[in-house]
């Protein structure tokens, strides 16, 4: 404290507390210091005293904060409650006075008798109960049964809250009143609140009207300050509507004018004006509104009445000369003003224009798209086949033995061979080219069409042997990338496979820069830049680019054998067998591929012994529009050998079956629709049960037949084939809705109920799913109170009868849909153009921001068990936050969601992130409770989890670490 | 003090009063110049004391004892003609009372396995459209609003799940009554989980942590189209949102402001201002700060959803009245400035706030 050798220190050393040079602390200092920061360190030393006590200083510091930040928290300082003293006796007097006054007059007020009257007059305005007039208040005190079914007035717990519906209540709470619904959706912007207009003062006393008609003034002037016009008027309305007062008007004018309601704004001013005509604030308010309706004349008289009253008012002067001035040069002036509305209409056709020629461009892109997107296939295919084959022969010489050497001499020898006919060859092709463009335009602009022309494009051109890269003339890519990917090509072809990787990815990142990508070029462009990889033998880009090229172009041949040699070439057994039989699947003539497989089995065997398929991964299947030899697998190994010479007939062949099958099944299914028309449901049944032994993946044909099933009333098949749907497509709109009947059908409404929801998340605008989801919703409700065996007899008679209705509505409602679905194929990628990807069916994971999402996801998760979707959860969650988002949360179901998902599905990608979410797990509040609550099995799925890691070793962690980490866990 | 300091609001203590109990609550009965303390006893019984203010002191009018100590009461609920006092109190009951016949409740229900830590009512006194409803939130984790006309259940209860931890319910406001229909009830707990429930739609509408338990909670005015809700914690910081735009993920925005090192007891809008309210802290200390709205109150996000902006807060005056904690403040409703606070210290005390039409 006060030390007496402070003064001899004042040149070296500094302050205890913040190390602030004792030299600061002194007025010259201060007063050139423009750090408030440090002028706050300083204030506290000299406050705290500890370097001495000067009163002086610390009063200078801070006038000095206060000079440079006024709001500096330092200045504020505990102050007692001001006194007398604190105000000149004026100021206290009225202070004093005022108070007085109104005690006075409140206790004198209190002492005249009420009216008894009026006391309970204003319970009959009242409204009800809160639910009282949905529902009884019985059984309130079991709080803990059946909570769910019953409503509103049950005791909700928080879980219940969590999985409300809120579209669902809140269509329940309107049932009665239709006409509120749409804006009560509380999140369908709250911005328009409907707020009476008018207040309801029966049996309200004049004081209380007038405390009434104040508040509601106070509050418009609330939402006035802070800029919400439209409240602060309807606010003053109210207050009007209680007393009219000339304060309220003159507001209420003023917010008009803000919302440039000129006329009502004049109405108002008028109103005041009325009630006190000499009212400046009305009269200024006037006039601006007659300024702006361009009525100056009156205007002026405003303000030379404002002016007669107070001729000193500067504000209604300078107006007043303003408008002087647009009087005088009217012409000019309303010049102006119409110019200035001109240019805002400009503006907006401006802005119209353009878009509507961004949408031209684009629509001709597209178009253009379209039709070229067979062209750039065939040049590419050809020169991926040169590549293939290059790398076969890398890939041969790496492997041993002279068998090898010898089929490829005989490759070669194919190669040649076929190299002679290419000229006839290329005719060909030629013409189909021509033959798919027509039907490419023919099949809509269904995608998922144009691919199949493009596989078998491939096929075909690969069929028509080793071509030389190049010649890739028409491209749908833009000039410059078209450019840098023959570029490529030229290089890839001479040898300079890293300059050609270059090449491509400038390629690549042109494409990427133009926004607008279409994948198949890009998917080339990766798959070409992936066989460049693979010269290289860098063999994990290579899978890299691969993958994205198939993430682009999904079952696409190149980019799967690509990914199949440098799986074999990093010994990745596993997966090279899987890419080279998907390989198979689509194009069954692969020999190289053909050939690798058999290789691949046998060492696979060795590895792993008889046993090795069941270690596989799963093996894709592939969607027939991308199978190419399915159909005829028979002749065509036949025909396998004489291959190079026969090629182009068999080629054809294989395509014209392939086609006929395609047609069959078409014929089939056109005759199934043709069927529905006409109500022949039965018909129908047999026709789509044939085309479905066609084709098993077309989501269509079950849908109809489902359809037919709900005709017939065969609800049980109608559900099944509903679901398969759904597990190939798990957002099929009509599927759910078709599920939903069904289940109507079979009485399980609840299951009806979900079904419906699902097709109003999907597509909320589907009336007659939301007619049927009331009707069940209100079917389910009688089930639940279900008594008598009478009323289940009427309930099933308006079933059937719903049915029936429901489903020619429904027809229409999809007529137009129809025909698009019909002929595209089913797949992953269609299903993503058609409908957005959350549905409710597959929980979305999108990264948790905060505790709650995060919570919210859990819960989500936790009540499905949904592992697949809690690890999704962890992947895209940084560990690190972990403790912060499980907060308090943290239970045992959740801990051991989180070692399930952990251990099936994350721990073989990233053993790393095993770790450090096991890590930061365990300094999750609450993890030691959970952990001491473990049983004795849960404790073996988390040792089984720690002796993955420990196999799985990650330079990401060590043994000793793991160890550490398994005494935490208590292992 | 000089001018500058002068233009600014100060506060004046009018009156002060020693009483003999522990003071919990303290509030204006509308229309009057009367005020009542709700309190303990020191030998466990509840307290309910009306003073009337004449000529710069407080007159005790009635005292009335009550079995159980009462923590917490509202004329919320109630008609400016009735004025009928709604309390809670050590026991989890609550109870209206007729101040004119206080001997037997008017309505009266064991709401609550353990004490009512905060009460508040709405659609009384003018306040609020649609239904008067009083709610309570309590230790046993419930929050529970009932309708004075419905005996012994209430009309909503919101509760933790069962075998989910219960949370000391540390308070409770009302707000968003500005019609018939909407009306959400928001709950503040020791864990400092916030909780805004929708009453209309019976859902949870929102909620948030502070990290540090929610000692008050208070929507700037009840019966508005909600615009802003303040929140004080254990540590001192209060936080004040903008209720008007709820982003679907971030919720809303908020601004927040430590006042002072300790516990910020309550927190009170200016029944005639919304933009200014008072906090009283722990160490007998009273903060008047005035919001300031931001030029533009929401904007699109990177999606195109709303989102909320906040404000700033800025102190309007300090003062500190005593050395124990102030645990209640209540603005009168009739006279602007006017406000009663109690403290630890067992002292009551009767503030001017002036110039508040002058911020």
């Amino acid at each position: 404290m006060g030390d007496e050798s402070v003064p001899f220190l004042l040149d070296q050393g500094s302050t205890k507390t913040y190390q602030i040079p004792i030299a600061h602390l002194d007025y010259k200092f201060i007063e050139k210091c423009t750090d408030v920061k440090h002028l706050e360190k300083i204030l506290r030393v000299l406050r705290s005293g500890e370097e001495g006590c000067y009163p002086e200083l610390t009063l200078f510091c801070e006038k000095r904060i206060e000079h440079l930040d006024p709001r500096s928290r330092a200045l504020r300082k505990d102050k007692p409650p001001a006194t007398a003293s604190d105000f000149t006796a004026e100021e206290w007097e009225t202070i004093n006075g005022e108070l007085m006054s109104w005690v006075t007059e409140m206790n004198e007020d209190d002492k005249k008798p009420q009216f008894p009257g009026t006391l309970h007059e204003r319970q009959d305005n009242l409204p009800p109960i809160r639910c009282s007039r949905s529902c009884l208040s019985a059984n309130q005190n079991k709080k803990s049964q059946d909570k769910q079914r019953n409503k509103k007035n049950i005791p909700r717990d928080y879980s219940e809250w969590d999985k409300f519906d809120v579209e669902k209540e809140c269509s329940k709470i309107d049932e009665g009143c239709e006409e509120n619904n749409s804006k009560a959706r509380f999140f369908s912007r709250p911005s328009l609140p409907i707020i009476e207009k008018k207040i309801d003062t029966t049996g309200m006393t004049k004081k209380e009207k007038i405390f009434i008609a104040n508040r509601e003034k106070e509050k418009g002037n609330e939402a006035f300050a802070s800029g919400d016009y439209m409240e602060a008027v309807t606010y003053y309305t109210r207050s009007i509507s209680v007393i009219p007062t000339a304060a309220a008007y003159n507001n209420k004018a003023q917010a008009e004018i803000k919302l440039q309601n000129w006329a009502s704004a004049l109405q108002a001013c008028e109103k005041v004006l009325d009630m006190e005509p000499g009212n400046v604030k009305a009269l200024m308010r006037r006039a601006t509104v007659h300024n702006q309706l361009q009525n100056y004349q009156t205007a002026i008289e405003d303000l030379n009445q404002v002016l007669c009253i107070e001729p000193e008012n500067a504000i209604a002067k300078k107006n007043l000369l303003e408008i002087e001035k647009k009087l005088k040069g009217l012409k000019p002036a309303s010049e102006t003003q119409g110019k200035g509305k001109r240019i805002l209409i400009q503006d907006i056709e401006d802005s119209e224009g353009d878009e509507e020629r961004g949408e031209n461009t684009e629509e001709s892109e597209r178009s253009s798209g379209d039709k070229n997107s067979g062209v750039p296939v065939r040049g590419e295919a050809a020169s991926g086949e040169e590549v293939m084959g290059n790398t076969h022969r890398k890939f041969h010489t790496k492997g041993d033995g002279s068998k090898v050497e010898d089929r490829e001499t005989k490759k070669q020898k194919e190669s040649t061979e076929s190299g002679l006919k290419k000229g006839t060859s290329e005719e060909n092709s030629q013409k189909h080219l021509s033959d798919h463009e027509g039907e490419v335009n023919g099949y809509l602009h269904s995608y998922q069409r144009s691919e199949s022309p493009k596989a078998e494009k491939i096929f075909r051109s690969h069929g028509a042997g080793s071509q030389p890269v190049g010649d890739t003339s028409s491209t749908s890519l833009p000039p410059i990338a078209a450019k840098l990917k023959s570029e490529g090509n030229e290089l890839f072809k001479s040898g300079q496979f890293g300059e050609a990787v270059l090449k491509y990815s400038e390629a690549i990142e042109y494409v990427f820069g133009l926004g607008e990508q279409s994948p198949d070029d890009l998917s080339i462009l990766y798959s070409n830049r992936a066989a460049c990889y693979l010269k290289e033998g860098n063999c994990s880009d290579c899978i890299q680019d691969c993958n994205r090229a198939l993430e682009l172009q999904p079952f696409s041949l190149k980019p799967l054998l690509r990914r199949a040699m440098a799986h074999e070439s990093m010994e990745r057994y596993r997966q090279a067998y899987v890419d080279y039989k998907t390989v198979l699947q689509i194009d069954s003539s692969i020999q190289a591929a053909n050939d690798s497989a058999n290789r691949i089995t046998k060492t696979l065997i060795d590895q792993d012994g008889p046993s090795w398929r069941e270690k596989l991964p799963p093996i894709p299947v592939v969607p027939v529009a991308a199978q190419l030899h399915r159909w005829d697998g028979g002749d065509f190994t036949s025909e396998n050998k004489p291959r190079s010479t026969t090629d182009i007939n068999r080629e054809e062949q294989l395509q014209m079956n392939c086609e006929k099958a395609e047609e069959k099944f078409k014929t089939l299914k056109t005759q199934g629709n043709d069927f529905i028309k006409k109500g022949k449901y039965e018909e129908a049944v047999n026709k789509y049960s044939e085309c479905i032994k066609l084709n098993t993946k077309e989501c269509t044909i079950y849908t109809n037949r489902a359809l037919c099933y709900l005709k017939l009333c065969k609800y049980e098949e109608a559900k099944q084939d509903c679901d398969h749907v759904l597990q190939i497509e798990d957002s099929n709109i009509k599927a759910f809705y078709r599920r939903a009947l069904a289940y109507k059908g079979l009485q399980n409404y609840q299951a009806s109920v979900d079904d419906f929801k699902r097709v109003l998340l999907i597509d909320p605008d589907v009336l007659e799913a939301k007619r049927e989801l009331e009707e069940v919703t209100q079917l389910l409700n009688l089930d639940n109170s279900a008594v008598a065996g009478g009323q289940q007899k009427q309930r099933k008679k308006i079933t059937i009868q719903e049915v029936t209705e429901s489903d020619e509505q429904e027809e229409r409602q999809f007529a137009t849909s129809e025909d698009v679905v019909t002929d595209y194929v089913a797949s992953k990628e269609a299903v993503q153009m058609n409908v957005p990807p959350q549905t409710s069916e597959k929980l979305h994971i999108s990264e948790p921001a905060n505790a709650y999402d995060f919570g919210q996801i859990i819960n989500a998760v936790n009540t499905n068990k949904d592992k697949a979707a809690c690890a999704d959860l962890l992947t895209i969650t940084d560990p690190k936050k972990l403790p912060v988002l499980l907060s308090n949360k943290l239970e045992g179901e959740i801990f051991l969601i989180f070692i399930q998902s952990l251990e099936y599905y994350i721990v073989g990608k990233d053993p790393g992130l095993v770790y450090q979410h096991l890590f930061y797990l365990s300094k999750a509040e609450r993890f030691k409770v959970v952990l001491a609550l473990l049983s004795k099995n849960e404790k073996e799925q988390v040792h089984q989890l720690f002796d993955l890691l420990a196999e799985n070793q990650n330079h990401q962690y060590s043994l000793e670490d793991l160890e550490s980490l398994k005494k935490v866990y208590e292992l | 003090m000089s001018a500058a300091g002068l233009e600014r609001p100060q506060v004046v203590a009018h009156v002060q009063q020693a009483l003999h109990y522990t003071l919990f609550d303290c509030k204006w009965v509308p229309r009057s110049a009367r005020l009542l303390c709700l309190g303990s006893a020191a030998r466990g019984t509840g307290v309910l004391q009306l003073h009337e203010l004449r000529g710069g002191r407080l007159v005790l009018l009635r005292e009335i004892e009550k079995a159980k100590p009462i923590k917490c009461g509202t004329f919320g609920a109630t008609s400016l003609q009735q004025r009928y006092l709604a309390t809670g109190d050590f026991g989890g009951n609550l109870n209206i009372w007729n101040l004119e016949a206080p001997e037997i409740p008017v309505y009266s229900v064991k709401g609550h396995k353990e004490i009512i830590n905060s009460i508040d009512g709405v659609g009384g006194l003018g306040i609020g459209e649609g239904a008067p409803e009083i709610v309570t939130g309590s230790r046993d984790g419930t929050v529970k609003v009932w309708d004075p006309r419905q005996k012994d259940t209430p009309v909503a209860n919101m509760e933790p799940v069962q075998g989910e931890s219960k949370r000391d319910c540390w308070t409770v406001a009302f707000g968003n009554a500005y019609n018939q229909e909407e009306r959400v009830v928001c709950a503040g707990y020791d864990n400092g989980d916030i909780k805004l429930f929708d009453l209309k739609t019976m859902s949870l509408r929102w909620e948030t942590n502070i990290k540090n338990g929610v000692c008050s909670v208070e929507f700037d005015r009840k019966d508005v189209n909600m615009n802003k809700l303040v929140a004080t914690s254990l540590e001192g910081k209060f936080h004040v949102f903008d209720m008007r735009t709820q982003h679907p993920t971030k919720g809303f925005a908020s601004v927040s402001e430590k006042a002072q090192k300790s516990t910020i007891w309550q927190v009170r809008h200016l029944p005639q201002n919304r933009d200014i309210f008072m906090t009283t802290g722990g160490a007998g200390s009273l903060h008047l700060w005035k919001y300031e709205y931001p030029a533009q109150r929401s904007k699109k996000d990177s999606e195109g959803a709303e989102m909320g902006v906040a404000g700033s807060v800025s102190l309007l005056q300090n003062v500190t009245l005593s050395t124990q904690p102030i645990s209640s403040l209540d603005w009168s409703p009739d006279k602007k400035g006017l406000c009663v606070c109690g403290a630890f210290d067992q002292t009551v005390r009767v503030l001017i706030v002036t110039k508040l039409n002058k911020v």
